[in-house]
C-alpha cells in the first residue's frame, strides 16, 4: 500500500512538469561549463546566459566545473533532474569525443544526453612553423610520404579534437605521422613556432594573431568553407584532401528527458540570441560562427556527431580508461 | 626615444583616474586574496573574472593583473606570522620567515618581504619594457629537451630545501614525484593511481595539497600545543629591518629578481617554481647554509623578489605570442578574449595603449602595494594576538573556501584534509613538506618533457647532450651532485675519524 502510494506520488510529481512547461522558467536556471573560466566554452555560456536572462527575466547562472576532460560537468548534468533548470554548455570534445574515448563514462551519452540548441562552430587551422619547408598541405604530405613515421604533429592532448583532426588528415591522405601530445594548446604552439614539431591542427582563435604576424604559417582550415578570419587560407578539400570537413562545436545540452515544450522554449530563445547582429560580430571576434538549428535537428546532429567522432577515435586507437 | 614615447603613452593610460581606481582595487583585492590562506591568485582571478565583462578592456586587465601580483605581496604575511602560506608560491617563505617570527622578528621579515616584492616587481616591469621580445625568444629556445634538463637541476636542488637531514629531504622529494604520477598519462591516456576517483584523473590539486601539507597540518600541531598550554606568544623586536638586514639582502634580492624574471617567462614556470628556486640558490651560495631554516632573512627576501618578478614577466608570452605560461595568465588571456582583444603578437602594434598601459600600471600598482603594505605591517603583527581559538577556525574556513573555489569541487576539500593529516604525521617525524611540494610540481613536467623529447628525437637519447642549453643544464646538475656527495663523504669520514679518536 505504501509502495503504491509512493508510486502514485512519484507520478503526480512528474505530471506538473509537462503542464507548466509554458511557464518555464519559474526559478533560476544554471548552465554548467565543463572547462575553466575564461575559455571559449565559458565565453559562449556567459553570452547565452545574458541573452536568456533578458528574454526570461529570470536569473541564469553560469558555473564552471572543469575536470576529467569535461566528464565531471557532463555527468552532473546527465544525472540532474530533467526539468530544464540544469543545462550544460557542451562541446564536440567533451560530449561527442569523450563518450567514445573513455572506457568508464559516468553516463550513457547517446541515451541520457541531448543537444537542445546548437550555439556556435569554430574552424581549426593546420599551422606549421615560419621556417618550415612546407608551403602547402601537398608539400607537407609529400614530406610525410617520403619519410614515413618521421613527420610529427602536436595536439592539446591524447584523444582531443585537435589530435583526432590530425588522425583524420593522416587517414584521408594515407600517410603515417607521429602524434606528440601536450597538456593544452599553448606549450604545443611554442614548439611548432620554434620548428621542433612539424605541424599542428589548432583552434582558429589561438593561432590567427600569430599567423597574421608571420610567427606561424597557416596551410589550410578544416571546414568545408573558408574561415572569415583567414580568407586567404584554403580549405582542406581545396588543398587536396578530399572529404575533409571537421569543426569544433558548442551547444546548450541537457538530459534527454527534458519535456519537449521546455526544450522548444530554450531552443527558440537561443536561436533568437543567435539571430542578433551583435552575436555574429562577437562570435567572429573569437573565430566562431553562430550555428542555429531546431530542437529535432539539434538532437539528430548530436547523434550523428557521436558516430562521426566515434569513428575517428577508433581509427586513432586513443583511449582513456 | 621610442621607448620614452611608449612610456608616456603608457603612463597617460595608467594614470587615467578610472584605471588608477581599478589598479588600486586590483592590488587591494590581491593583497587580501594573498593573505587569505587557500585563496590564491588562481581562484581570486577566476572568481572576479565575470565582473570584468562589463569593464573596458584596459581597466579589466589592469585590475586582474593587480590581483595577480598583489597576491604575491599578501601571500607571505600568514607564512611569516603563523607558518601557513597564503598561497602556494609563499610556501617557501614559511621556512625562514616563520623562524624569524618565532625569534620576535616578524616585523622585519614582513617589511623585508614587501621591499623585496617591490624590487622584484619594478625589475620585472623594466624587463617587460626593455627585453620583452628577447625574453620571448628565450621561451622559444626551451624545447622538451631543455625543459627536462632544467627539471633535473630543479630536482637536485630540491633536496637542499630541507634544513634537517638530507636523506629525509630526498625521501620527501621522491614522495612528491610519486604523488605527481597520479592522474592521466598524457601519452597513452591510462589512468594512474586514481583508485576510481574521477576527480583524481587530472591529478592531485596543487592548492589542496599545499593547504593540507602547510596549513592544516600546522593547525593540528598548534592545537596540540594549545591543549598542553605550551604555546608562547613571541615577543616583537622592531618592525623595520635593520641596516645590516638590508645590506645582507641586496644581492639575494638581485638574484631572486633574475631567477624569477627568467622562470616566469617559461611555460609551467611561474611563481611557485621561481620562489623555491630562488631559495635554493641562496642556500647554495650562502657562506653559512646552516643559518637557513633558522631565520635567515635572505631566505625571505630572495623568494619574495622572485615570485613577484615571475608573476609579472609571465605576462610577456601572453602579450607577445598569445601564449599563457600558467593558469592564472590563461584566465587573464580569457578575459582579454571576452573583451574582443585576442592576445597575440598584434597587441603591441595594434593596441599600444593597452600594452603600454598595462606595463605602466604594474609600476604604479607596485608602488601602491608598497605604500599600502608597509604601514600595515604593524596591523598584521597584531594578528598574532588574536586568540588561536578564533584565528584557526577562521583560517580553516577560508582555506576550505579557497580550495573549493579552484574547480568548484568538494572533493578537493577532502584532498586537503587528507594531506593535512599526512602533513601532521610528517611534522611528527621531522620530515619537511617543502621538498615534497617541489617534487610534486617538477615531476609531471619532467616526465612529460622527457617522453616528448624522446618522441621528437625518434628515440635518440643523445638529444639531451647535443642541445647546448640542455647540456649546460645537465652539467650544472652533475656539478651540484658531485658537491653534495663529496660533502656527505667528507662529513662521514670526519665523523668516523672523530669516533676513532674518541676510542
Amino acid at each position: 500500500m505504501i509502495r503504491l502510494s509512493a508510486i502514485l506520488l512519484a507520478l503526480f510529481a512528474l505530471l506538473p512538469v509537462g503542464v507548466h512547461a509554458a511557464d518555464y522558467p519559474t526559478k533560476p536556471v544554471t548552465i554548467i561549463v565543463p572547462y575553466p573560466p575564461g575559455g571559449t566554452a565559458d565565453i559562449f555560456a556567459r553570452y547565452i546566459a545574458e541573452g536568456m536572462n533578458k528574454a526570461w527575466k529570470q536569473d541564469v547562472i553560469v558555473q564552471d566545473h572543469p575536470g576529467a576532460g569535461g566528464n565531471i560537468a557532463s555527468g552532473q548534468v546527465a544525472h540532474a533532474k530533467a526539468d530544464g533548470y540544469t543545462l550544460l554548455l557542451g562541446t564536440s570534445g567533451s560530449n561527442a569525443v569523450n563518450p567514445n574515448l573513455y572506457k568508464n563514462m559516468p553516463y550513457d551519452a547517446a541515451k541520457q544526453m541531448t543537444v537542445v540548441a546548437t550555439v556556435a562552430s569554430t574552424a581549426n587551422v593546420l599551422v606549421v612553423g615560419p621556417n618550415s619547408k612546407a608551403k602547402s598541405v601537398k608539400d607537407l604530405l609529400a614530406m610525410a610520404r617520403a619519410n614515413p613515421g618521421k613527420v610529427t604533429y602536436a595536439s592539446s592532448g591524447n584523444g582531443s579534437v585537435l589530435h583526432l583532426s590530425g588522425v583524420m588528415l593522416a587517414n584521408k591522405a594515407n600517410v603515417k605521422m607521429i602524434h606528440v601530445p601536450y597538456k593544452g594548446t599553448p606549450p604545443a604552439l611554442l614548439d611548432v613556432m620554434a620548428g621542433r614539431v612539424d605541424m599542428m591542427i589548432a583552434n582558429g582563435p589561438s593561432v590567427v594573431g600569430n599567423v597574421k604576424a608571420g610567427k606561424l604559417k597557416a596551410l589550410a582550415v578544416t571546414t568545408a568553407k573558408r574561415a572569415d578570419a583567414l580568407p586567404n587560407v584554403p580549405t582542406m578539400i581545396q588543398a587536396g584532401v578530399p572529404g575533409y570537413d571537421l569543426s569544433s562545436w558548442f551547444a546548450i545540452m541537457g538530459p534527454s528527458a527534458i519535456p519537449k515544450a521546455v526544450k522548444e522554449k530554450i531552443n527558440k530563445t537561443v536561436n533568437a540570441i543567435l539571430a542578433l547582429d551583435k552575436t555574429k560580430k562577437r562570435f567572429a571576434a573569437i573565430g566562431a560562427a553562430p550555428l542555429s538549428m531546431g530542437v529535432d535537428q539539434s538532437g539528430a546532429f548530436f547523434q550523428s556527431e557521436l558516430k562521426k567522432w566515434g569513428k575517428l577515435v577508433q581509427i586513432s586507437g586513443a583511449k582513456v580508461d | 626615444m621610442e621607448l620614452i614615447h611608449h612610456l608616456m603613452l603608457g603612463f597617460s593610460v595608467a594614470t587615467h583616474p578610472v584605471n588608477i581606481a581599478y589598479c588600486l582595487l586590483g592590488v587591494t583585492l590581491g593583497t587580501f586574496i594573498g593573505v587569505l590562506p587557500g585563496i590564491g591568485p588562481l581562484s581570486g582571478v577566476a572568481m572576479l573574472l565575470p565582473v570584468t565583462y562589463v569593464l573596458p578592456p584596459t581597466a579589466a586587465i589592469i585590475m586582474l593583473a593587480g590581483i595577480f601580483y598583489g597576491a604575491q605581496y599578501g601571500g607571505s604575511i600568514t607564512s611569516i606570522l603563523v607558518n601557513i602560506p597564503g598561497d602556494a608560491s609563499a610556501a617557501v617563505t614559511c621556512i625562514d620567515g616563520h623562524a624569524m617570527a618565532v625569534r620576535g622578528r616578524a616585523g622585519a621579515a614582513l617589511s623585508m618581504s614587501k621591499i623585496a616584492s617591490f624590487a622584484g616587481g619594478c625589475f620585472a616591469t623594466l624587463m617587460i619594457m626593455l627585453l620583452g621580445p628577447v625574453l620571448t625568444d628565450v621561451a622559444l629556445q626551451f624545447g622538451p629537451a631543455e625543459y627536462f634538463s632544467l627539471m633535473v637541476v630543479g630536482l637536485v636542488t630540491a633536496v637542499t630545501l630541507a634544513h634537517g637531514s638530507q636523506l629525509r629531504g630526498l625521501a620527501m622529494v621522491i614522495l612528491g614525484l610519486m604523488l605527481g604520477f597520479v592522474g592521466t598519462d598524457v601519452q597513452t591516456g591510462t589512468l594512474r593511481f586514481t583508485f576510481g576517483f574521477e576527480k583524481l584523473s587530472d591529478g592531485v590539486n596543487l592548492v589542496a595539497l599545499a593547504i593540507g601539507l602547510f596549513g592544516f597540518s600546522h593547525i593540528i600541531l598548534n592545537m596540540e600545543a594549545l591543549v598542553s598550554r605550551k604555546i608562547e606568544m613571541p615577543k616583537i623586536i622592531g618592525i623595520l629591518p635593520t641596516l645590516a638586514d638590508l645590506k645582507a639582502c641586496v644581492k639575494p634580492i638581485l638574484r631572486g629578481m633574475g631567477v624569477g624574471s627568467l622562470l616566469g617567462v617559461l611555460p609551467g614556470g611561474g611563481a611557485v617554481l621561481s620562489s623555491f628556486t630562488a631559495y635554493t640558490v641562496e642556500k647554495r651560495l650562502a657562506a653559512d647554509p646552516s643559518r637557513f631554516g633558522h631565520g635567515a632573512i635572505e631566505g625571505v627576501a630572495a623568494p619574495e623578489a622572485a615570485n613577484n618578478a615571475a608573476s609579472q614577466t609571465s605576462f610577456i608570452p601572453l602579450l607577445t605570442l598569445g601564449i599563457p605560461p600558467n593558469p592564472v595568465i590563461a584566465l587573464i588571456g580569457g578575459a582579454l578574449t571576452i573583451q574582443g582583444v585576442i592576445p597575440g603578437p598584434e597587441i603591441i602594434s595594434e593596441q599600444p595603449h593597452l600594452f603600454w598601459g598595462i606595463v605602466a600600471s604594474m609600476w604604479i600598482g607596485n608602488l601602491m602595494l608598497l605604500v599600502l603594505n608597509l604601514p600595515l605591517v604593524g596591523l598584521w603583527i597584531r594578528l598574532l594576538r588574536v586568540p588561536r581559538g578564533i584565528l584557526f577556525p577562521a583560517i580553516i574556513l577560508f582555506s576550505c573556501i579557497g580550495v573549493y573555489s579552484v574547480d568548484n569541487s568538494a572533493f578537493d576539500v577532502g584532498v586537503a584534509v587528507f594531506f593535512g593529516i599526512l602533513g601532521y604525521a610528517f611534522l611528527k617525524f621531522d620530515c619537511e613538506p617543502g621538498p615534497l611540494l617541489l617534487g610534486f610540481v617538477l615531476g609531471p613536467m619532467m616526465e612529460q618533457n622527457l617522453r616528448r623529447a624522446m618522441l621528437l628525437s625518434h628515440g635518440d637519447p643523445t638529444v639531451f647532450l647535443t642541445q647546448p642549453i640542455s647540456l649546460a643544464l645537465l652539467l650544472v646538475a652533475g656539478g651540484l651532485v658531485a658537491v653534495m656527495v663529496s660533502s656527505v663523504l667528507r662529513n662521514g669520514h670526519q665523523q668516523k675519524l672523530e669516533s676513532e679518536m674518541s676510542n
